[in-house]
């Protein structure tokens, strides 16, 4: 059974006297476990605050090193951490803030040979890529394990943000199955994968919760020029090839 | 002559002809960038639907980059 500590009662006591959240939702986050995907301008800002509210156990990935040209955005990076693993980097920052998270670090590049290892037992994948690629990757894992995938991305002064559940909301590859994979890498203003990633871990921690109200069959658009940010709705494609009928019938055998 | 209707498009009011489909309105209005994706009066619209949905005056459509940078 799950007991929290007195330490953790005092560092967690200005959520914990949410009504909804109390102790039980407490000892929810600290049984719950994360996979972060990615530990760029998205992953810095979720890892930072998965870690703060206490989730249990975080699972944290990424290949590549912290470089100059990180640092306007991905804030779990400090400049003395040059040249260093960002999953090194990302378990300095995340074990200072707070020494009850159990975090395994998976200095890997997500591909699809290897995400459902990476991923492991985790309840929940929080998308912090920066590609089409690797996010179709994520949903392939999100659908074959039966666990959500709350999708972010930016570019520019602009974001986007959806939450998929596999058996109950469109997946990633309903919206996006057309979309061509070009590898660029847009310009982006740091505030924008901030609030973009605040809102994931948001939605992270209500289904943690399992409270309703999720950003599930919408799109979240932020638009930062003028602050114009809206949800449009989007139905299930019944041509999906990830979760469309087709794979449900392959899996029913 | 096919009667003309006023819808908006990206937020500003433009006149088309009557019952003109997603598909011809893309042509009209972009430069053939496949990556855009389609809000009809607030609704994600699928591109296997481009050619069978079809405005009505006040609709609302708007062309929209998703973002994928991290
Ligand atoms: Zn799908």
């Amino acid at each position: 059974m799950t007991t929290l500590t007195s330490q953790e009662r005092l560092r967690y006591d200005r959520q914990m006297i949410i009504p909804g959240i109390g102790e039980a939702g407490q000892k929810k986050l600290k049984q719950a476990k994360v996979f972060i995907a990615g530990l760029g301008g998205l992953g810095s800002v979720s890892g930072y605050y998965m870690a703060a509210a206490g989730v249990g156990h975080l699972r944290i990935a990424d290949g590549d090193c912290v470089e100059f040209a990180n640092l306007n955005r991905q804030i779990l990076h400090h400049t003395p951490d040059i040249g260093i693993p960002k999953t090194e980097s990302a378990l300095k920052k995340l074990r200072a803030l707070n020494p009850f998270c159990v975090i395994t670090a998976l200095h890997e590049t997500i591909r699809i040979d290897n995400v459902i290892g990476l991923v492991g037992d985790s309840d929940i994948i929080l998308d912090g890529t920066d590609n089409i690629a690797t996010r179709k990757v994520l949903n392939s894992a999100s659908v074959s394990l039966d666990i959500p995938f709350i999708y972010g991305g930016v570019n520019g002064f602009n974001g986007t943000v959806s939450t998929f559940i596999p058996g109950k909301t469109p997946c990633f590859e309903c919206l996006f199955h057309q979309q061509s994979d070009k590898t660029q890498s847009p310009g982006v203003i740091g505030p924008l994968p901030a609030m973009v990633a605040a809102i994931q871990s948001l939605e992270a921690i209500k289904i943690i919760l399992e409270m309703d109200g999720l950003l599930t069959n919408r799109l979240l658009l932020i638009r930062g020029v003028d602050m114009v940010i809206k949800k449009i709705d989007v139905p299930k494609n019944p041509e999906c090839p990830i979760c469309g009928p087709d794979m449900e019938k392959r899996q029913n055998g | 002559m096919d009667s003309a209707i006023r819808i908006i498009v990206n937020g500003f009011p433009e006149t088309v002809p009557d019952n003109i489909a997603i598909s011809q309105l893309i042509d009209r209005f972009n430069e053939g960038d496949t990556d855009l994706i389609v809000e009809h009066n607030g609704r994600f619209i699928y591109p296997d639907f481009y050619m069978t949905t079809r405005v009505s005056p006040g609709d609302r459509v708007e062309f929209i980059n998703p973002n994928f940078g991290g």
